[in-house]
């Protein structure tokens, strides 16, 4: 079966986060009461895996082994069929 | 007899020929490694040059880790060799495991290319033999220099003593104002456990001449030099 996956990634809560702090001083300056921004990234992928079961492995295998630095970042898996 | 040092180049990597050239002035002998083919037997040292190996991608040092090089870099450190990490090296060093923590990009989302003083807390490593509480004065030339770990894992490398280089000023008192990247605690590098995984952020090799600014970065080549002569099994029994 063939599978998209969109893997979320974000820094760990108590890890700061330079480019979000830089992102509330620039939001800071439109006035809208922004008091905190934390930034991450997507990442999309399509592959081929046997089952969901199998398809949840590899995305998890990918955000440990790759995607996601586990020292500093989180990670989640939005997966769907291709 | 001088000690063989390989260096570890992968795609990206831009600092070997520096660390090559620089390992000339100690007189040590030196091979550049491709990452695909580091086999490490027979050589003193390993060292893991600056650059931007495989252009930051996913974050910097992430894919090198990956590297079939690193495999072979931890079974060489786990047997005690010397392996030292600079800059990117460093990065490659943290995000494969082998130094606790990680580098983000930098507090003010620079790339910082300047001087910088760090203090040299420990000089149980191959690469601070005798430097205790040296103030050395290197270069650095990056833009996710930020040293970060969570609570947890500070505390506990700040209570193993693996830190190994705080940035600080010329006195080496480790100030705000001498952090040039946000690091949490001023950490520019690290030792591990065992004192034979060194990491940091400047660049010894390029601060090993009067000519290039500055020749602190020779006293830790040096350093390396002078602790391959004492653990060489060629060495026991010579006076």
């Amino acid at each position: 079966m063939r599978f998209t996956a969109t893997i979320h990634v974000r820094p760990k809560a108590e890890v700061r986060d330079p480019q979000g702090e830089a992102i509330l001083g620039a939001l800071g300056s439109l006035g809208l009461g922004v008091t905190s921004v934390r930034t991450g990234k997507e990442i999309v992928v399509t592959f081929d895996a046997d089952d969901e079961a199998a398809a949840r492995r590899a995305t998890d295998t990918m955000g440990r082994e790759l995607l996601a630095n586990p020292v500093i970042e989180d990670f989640r898996v939005e997966l769907g069929t291709a | 007899m001088s000690p063989r040092v390989a260096i570890l180049q992968f795609p990206g990597t831009w600092s070997e020929r520096d660390f090559e050239h620089a390992l000339s002035l100690v007189d040590a002998e030196t091979e550049i490694l491709w990452h695909t083919e580091v086999d490490l037997s027979g050589f003193d040292a390993a060292i893991v040059p600056g650059g931007f190996s495989y252009g930051d991608h996913v974050r910097a040092g992430a894919i090198a880790r990956l590297s079939p090089a690193i495999a072979e870099l931890k079974r060489f450190a786990a047997e005690g060799g010397p392996v030292l990490g600079s800059c990117n090296g460093f990065q490659i060093l943290c995000e494969a495991g082998m130094l606790p923590g990680a580098l983000i990009r930098n507090a003010a989302l620079e790339y910082i290319s300047d001087w910088v003083r760090v203090r040299v807390e420990d000089d149980g490593t191959p690469f601070t033999e005798g430097l205790k509480d040296a103030v050395l004065r290197m270069p650095i030339g990056h833009g996710e220099g930020c040293f970060v770990a969570d609570p947890t894992a500070l505390e506990r490398i700040e209570q193993d003593g693996l830190v190994l280089f705080r940035y600080g000023d010329e006195r080496g008192i480790a100030t705000g104002d001498a952090d040039p990247n946000g690091s949490v605690n001023n950490i520019a590098g690290l030792r591990n456990a065992a004192g034979n995984v060194v990491g940091l952020m400047p660049h010894p090799e390029r601060c090993a001449e009067e000519i290039l600014g500055g020749t602190d970065g020779l006293k830790m080549l040096e350093s390396l030099v002078a602790s391959v002569g004492d653990r060489s099994p060629l060495r026991i029994g010579s006076p």
